[in-house]
């Protein structure tokens, strides 16, 4: 007894730490593995028999996932990109090219004192963030990232997306009214008033082309994108895409109409009393919801997933590696050593100052980065989902930056300029594109030349 | 501004998007440094505060860092206890502003010289128009002035710059270098020259200073003695 708790003196805390963790953890993994082993089977069968419950809270669980470094990545493309164009460097301080900045302020807002102001409505103010990001989270489960890769291929997608984008109001106005405090209501109210007037744009732009693609199913509206990029919708609706645009802008609280969190003044808005990790929540949102309209905008106006060409030639390559047999171990085995000889014996030749160990280490990373970029090719061509996922990201990140860009350029509206904006302009608009979609929809039948 | 709506939107879009790929400004300081001409020491300025007196503290920073030892300065420290100088002797002291004054460069006032005597000038007109108002023959000019009046004025000096258009330096430059040309009526001078003969030789002015000194114990006399 004694030579433990001496021995266990004599340990850093690390150490400590090591010696604790370590064992937990075995013991962890053999009870999960006699877990499985036992329980195995009939819980496979259970979830088998349940399978759209199990995607349900896979697809939910992943999402819910996703947002976290969705947001660092944007919050980190902002602070970069606006750099950039104030000609500044920006962050460059932690990790690579300061890419981990945006975690580091994320640890920043979770170490904060998270305060409530004395005669709050505690539940309501607790409830208020993760109403805002759970409204934001769930309307993602219906977009479609690649072909067989959402959560839910809801026939109304598209409505459940904008009936979820509206609860965000809720929680904003939960925010404001909660605090207890007149600045925080007039801040939860004016994001209402915004963001609901702007709902209604973004919505009746929308529907021109629902008219065109006849569902409201977003992974059917990207189906029917398919093809070159001239199949795209916003060819069809070039008038529909800018509204929503615009109005999408205003919806997820983006410059120029982001005086409900102007992030350069003072006071906050709505999110005036919040601190901490529940003022975090509110700015997590703001960052995903920059994520959702760009992607919704991809999903709807700019094919989705498709790539903006089709591809040209059908491949026939399948590879089965189990079939070459002992050859295989044979293959992994030789093959990187080749390779790696390969790569580094036009450095060693080229230059007398490269020593032979420098020219093998170059000859290894090329190495492995011609197998990874063999392999992602192979990937891109075999496996649609993954060509899918690229297109989708490089799409949705192209007005992600867009979005940045503009908080970059354009200063921040009115509050009168806004609603002027909304209701004067871009109601009467999204209108118009409704009924001359309609009408062409109508003439164009009537003539016998049914579009899609 | 445009009849075409957005055009404004577009310009100041595609100007953010041009600056996003300039290089960039910023200059990550410990790392790297900008690039400083090695004798490059900022402007030579001297600031006023806002009583009106400079704000030197007489420091001699810059007197010290001067690397072609143009500043030369001298004060009283900024207790006001020492006369502290840097630089040759016969340029410190109550010359400090003045000499701030003039490396900030600023005007400097110059009481010697600006408040001059008024003269006739009818006799200077006469030389002038005897030499032809020619400034090739100043020394003539100069020397038919200071036959007028004895010397010469700078009243005189200042009109015969203004009538034959040459720089008011270069008169002066010209008189101060004859020695028979003075500045100063031949009575200024006589007086002068009878206080130097009163005044006793510096060879045994220096002699009765030593003596005075190792009377009253200089240490370096005692160091001698010992030996």
């Amino acid at each position: 007894m004694t030579v433990i708790s001496r021995g266990w003196d004599r340990l850093t805390l690390s150490g400590k730490v090591i010696f604790t963790l370590v064992p937990l953890l075995l013991a962890l993994t053999v009870g999960l593995v006699a877990a499985i082993a036992v329980l195995g089977g009939p819980l496979l069968d259970v979830l088998a028999a349940n399978l759209p419950i199990v995607r349900f809270a896979v697809a939910a669980t992943a999402i819910l996932l996703m947002t976290i470094p969705t947001a660092f990545l944007i919050i980190y493309m902002e602070m970069k990109v606006i750099a950039q164009m104030n000609l500044r460097i920006g962050p460059d301080r932690v990790g690579p090219f300061g890419s981990l900045l945006s975690v580091v302020h994320g640890l920043k807002v979770l170490m904060k004192e998270d305060f409530t102001p004395t005669g709050a409505d505690s539940t309501v103010f607790t409830w208020a963030p993760v109403v805002v990001y759970l409204a934001s989270v769930m309307t993602l489960l219906v977009i479609p990232f690649a072909p067989g890769l959402y959560g839910q291929d809801l026939n109304i997608g598209l409505l459940y997306f904008f009936a979820m984008a509206g609860l965000g109001v809720v929680g904003l106005l939960m925010g404001g009214w909660s605090s207890y405090n007149k600045y925080s209501l007039l801040g939860g109210l004016r994001a209402a008033a915004q963001v609901v007037s702007y709902e209604i744009p973004l919505t009746l732009s929308v529907v021109g082309l629902i008219l065109l693609a006849g569902t409201m199913s977003l992974n059917q509206i990207v189906l029917n994108q398919a093809g070159w990029f001239t199949d795209w919708y916003v060819f069809q609706q070039p008038l529909g895409a800018l509204i929503f645009f615009i109005a999408a802008t205003a919806e997820a609280n983006r410059t120029p109409f982001d005086l409900t969190e102007a992030d350069s003044e003072i006071v906050a808005g709505f999110a005036t009393e919040y601190s901490g990790m529940r003022f975090g929540f509110f700015f997590f949102a703001e960052y995903v919801n920059v994520f959702i309209m760009s992607a919704l905008t991809v999903t709807l106006f700019f094919g989705g997933w498709n790539a903006p060409f089709a591809w040209p030639f059908e491949t026939g390559l399948t590879i089965d590696p189990g079939s070459l047999g002992i050859g295989l171990i044979l293959l992994i085995a030789i093959v990187p050593v080749i390779l790696t000889l390969a790569f580094a014996a036009p450095f060693w030749i080229a230059s007398s100052r490269i020593k032979g160990w420098q020219a093998l280490i170059i000859g290894f990373v090329l190495t492995n980065l011609f197998i990874v970029g063999l392999l992602g090719a192979w990937a891109y061509v075999e496996l649609d989902w993954v060509a899918g996922i690229l297109w989708f990201m490089l799409k949705t990140y192209v007005f992600v930056f867009t979005f940045v860009w503009m908080r970059g350029t354009l200063p921040r509206v009115r509050i009168d300029q806004l609603m002027d904006f909304a209701w004067k302009w871009l109601l009467p608009a999204a209108l118009l594109n409704l009924f001359v979609t309609a009408g062409a929809i109508v003439v164009l039948n009537a003539i016998d030349r049914v579009p899609t | 501004m445009s009849f075409i709506p957005g055009l404004g939107i577009a310009k100041g879009m595609a100007l953010t998007l041009r600056r996003f790929f300039e290089p960039k400004v910023t200059i990550k300081y410990p790392e790297e440094r900008y690039e400083v001409a090695p004798k490059f020491r900022g402007r030579l300025q001297l600031l006023y505060d806002e009583w009106g007196t400079l704000k030197c503290e007489t420091c001699f920073q810059c007197a010290q860092a001067c690397p072609i030892e143009c500043i030369d300065m001298g004060g009283v420290d900024t207790r006001g206890r020492y006369h502290v100088h840097w630089g040759p002797p016969e340029q410190y002291g109550e010359r400090r502003e003045e000499s701030a004054l003039r490396r900030s460069g600023r005007p400097v006032p110059d009481p010697a010289f600006l408040p001059f005597q008024p003269i006739d000038l009818a006799e200077v007109d006469a030389v002038l128009d005897e030499y032809d108002h020619d400034p090739n023959r100043m020394l003539d000019i100069l020397e038919g002035t200071q036959g007028a009046y004895g010397y010469l004025p700078v009243a005189a000096l200042k009109r015969i710059s203004h009538a034959t258009g040459a720089w008011y330096a270069t008169i002066y430059g010209t008189a101060s270098f004859y020695g028979h040309l003075r500045f100063e009526p031949p009575t200024a001078t006589d007086q002068a020259a009878a206080v130097a003969r009163h005044r006793p030789a510096e060879s045994s002015y220096l002699a009765a200073l030593d003596a005075a000194l190792v009377g009253n114990g200089h240490p370096g006399a005692q160091t001698q003695a010992r030996a």
